[in-house]
């Protein structure tokens, strides 16, 4: 895991890719810090890390297009998966080669509130810029979690990179979606019956046993029969709940009020290793067809 | 078919088969390696040859069958059979922006050779290819020559008992080709290797045994030498005579066991050369001679043809036959 890791970070600095993520990212932060610190006399920093955010919306499918895509079309993942190395170890290496990269950047915008500190009057809330960093951390991991899946997709890095910006938006724009979306019961038991469509059609897909499939759509549809007989104010707004589930944003912002809490933590560290252990699944699973 | 195990067999392949969607690209492949052999694979294109090679080394998983690498099963042990085995795909897998070294000690690290060992085996594996002089360069920056030998160190590296080659000598240039050939033998001493090639006198240069395969099937197993002896044997013949081309072959067909008889074309002002088959076994070269100069017929060449792997090659693998 170490080599592919230390392979990949020099890559990054091999080829223009880090330069560019590195330098379009400290640009914006920087115009950002100097408008609203340094020349607006505003000494509050993590509200510049949470201006910032849309930044990810850009540079994160900069940072990871080419991860797998280019192993794929370079045939050198016939290297890596013929060694005797696992394929999560060279997933992993991968994925914290690309994080490294964003931590790096991170830390060099950290000059910002160090210049801050020498100025301002009543001192910097340090503690709460240190968590507005750990949740601005957090949020770009799960970003990159997303764009080294979009990367296994395909062995065309700008497809992964348009695909990777298109996945971010949508998970952007996901808490003014649900916002619009209907919360009486009956939508949301017709909302629970196509996930419980869905769910049978994915063991369908993965396992093409009729008596699986069947089985799991039976037992989800008798699930949700007994929910709607049983417990019907389940099913108000439950569309809205399970899609806030994946709203990366909506978590962030209790980071930038400058509180830190266990929860947001574990949630964006299961979200990144939840996007991992598909990459991994999916780069396995190419080995099949 | 099912082969028992052996002492001597480093790779058995069981039963292999390997599907994509409706077209099967390898059927019920069924052979063993021995100990210090080397394999050559012979077959056109799209053969099933790579997918075959991919499958050895766990790239791809196969549809149906199994396959044992010095008794470890690629499934059940993969870490197992990937240390054991060095493979060189169709396509090097050199990462462009690194170096020649850098790029080894990466492979290095990737096929977990002992840190103490891996500076003592990079140079090693660069002497064996003679890549030395371009160790600081970039890779991309090599010929296509190069790019293969570094290639091939990949795969030496670790020194794996087993090496699988695929196409090691596509893209070189003859003296190279020369050069690849005589190291792969080299090889052969202390590893047991599958190559791959659709050039015949490559294989036959080379290998112990070759197997042909077509539309993911043996066609044919054996050595170079049994090869273009035995299969389809035929007894031809090619000779220049000096004549008109009617009365030549009219005197060649009055030779009782000579099959065919075809004019190959007019090399020589007043000659015709002309391609005899005979019945395997005889020994038509008298018969011929007394025949021809019994119609003051003098002959100016005759020279018998084995049967090259060519023949052989295309003999297995074209489906128009010719119809006798």
């Amino acid at each position: 895991m170490f080599a592919v890791f230390k392979r990949e970070l020099n890559a990054y600095f091999q080829t223009p890719i880090g330069y560019v993520f590195m330098g379009f990212f400290i640009l914006l932060s920087g115009i950002f810090a100097a408008i609203t610190n340094f020349i607006g006399g505003n000494p509050n920093f993590t509200g510049v890390l949470g201006s910032i955010t849309f930044i990810f919306l850009i540079v994160v499918p900069v940072l990871t297009m080419r991860l797998l895509s280019e192993e794929t079309r370079q045939k050198t993942d016939q290297l890596l998966i013929t060694s005797p190395l696992s394929i999560t170890g060279m997933i992993l290496g991968k994925y914290l080669a690309a994080v490294t990269v964003f931590v790096i950047t991170l830390a060099v915008t950290a000059v910002y509130p160090i210049i801050m500190s020498f100025f301002a009057l009543g001192g910097l809330a340090g503690w709460e810029i240190l968590g507005g960093y750990i949740g601005f951390l957090l949020l770009g991991a799960s970003f990159i979690a997303v764009g080294l899946f979009m990367s296994s997709l395909t062995d065309n890095q700008f497809i992964a990179a348009v695909t990777t910006f298109g996945a971010l938006l949508l998970l952007w724009i996901l808490d003014w979606v649900t916002n619009s979306l209907p919360t009486d019961a009956v939508a949301g038991l017709v909302f629970l019956g196509i996930c419980a469509a869905g769910l049978a059609l994915l063991v369908w897909f993965t396992t093409k046993n009729v008596f699986a499939a069947v089985g799991t759509a039976l037992v989800a549809a008798a699930a949700v029969l007994l929910g709607w007989l049983f417990q019907k104010s389940f099913f108000e707004g439950v569309i809205v709940r399970v899609l806030q589930w994946f709203s990366l944003l909506k978590r962030y912002n209790d980071f930038n009020l400058g509180v830190l809490s266990l929860s947001p933590i574990v949630y964006y560290l299961s979200f990144c290793a939840a996007f991992v252990f598909l990459t991994v699944r999916m780069i396995e699973k190419r080995r099949w067809i | 078919m099912h082969f028992s195990r052996k002492e001597n067999d480093v790779i058995e392949v069981d039963n292999v088969t390997k599907r994509y969607g409706q077209r099967l690209a390898v059927d019920h492949l069924n052979f063993t390696v021995n100990k210090g052999e080397i394999l050559g694979f012979l077959g056109p294109n799209g053969a099933g040859k790579s997918t075959t090679m991919n499958i050895i080394t766990g790239y791809l998983s196969a549809t149906d069958g199994t396959v044992r690498v010095d008794g470890h099963d690629i499934l059940a042990e993969p870490e197992a059979v990937k240390r054991n085995i060095g493979y060189m795909p169709e396509l090097p897998p050199l990462y462009m922006d690194m170096t020649v070294e850098d790029y080894l000690a990466f492979v290095c690290e990737i096929k977990k050779v002992p840190r103490p060992e891996q500076k003592k085996d990079r140079e090693r594996a660069m002497d064996l290819l003679k890549i030395t002089d371009v160790r600081g360069r970039m890779i991309k920056n090599l010929s296509k020559g190069y790019k293969q030998r570094v290639g091939i160190a990949q795969a030496v590296i670790g020194t794996p008992p087993v090496l699988i080659l695929d196409e090691p000598t596509i893209g070189l240039d003859p003296q190279q080709i020369i050069e690849t050939r005589n190291l792969i033998r080299g090889l052969g001493k202390e590893h047991t290797i599958i190559l791959s090639s659709h050039i015949l006198p490559e294989v036959s240069a080379v290998c112990d045994r070759v197997l042909i395969i077509n539309k993911g099937k043996i066609v044919a197993s054996d050595t170079p030498e049994n090869l273009s002896r035995g299969i389809v044997g035929e007894n031809r013949i090619t000779l220049r005579v000096k004549g008109a081309e009617a009365d030549v072959l009219a005197a060649i067909r009055s030779v009782p066991d000579v099959t065919n008889a075809q004019v190959q074309g007019l090399r020589e002002a007043g000659t015709v050369d002309v391609l005899v088959e005979a019945r395997k076994d005889r020994d038509i070269r008298e018969p011929l001679f007394l025949s021809l100069c019994g119609a003051s017929l003098p002959i100016l060449m005759m020279k018998t043809m084995d049967l090259t792997l060519e023949d052989i090659f295309l003999n297995l693998t074209t489906e128009e036959k010719e119809v006798q």
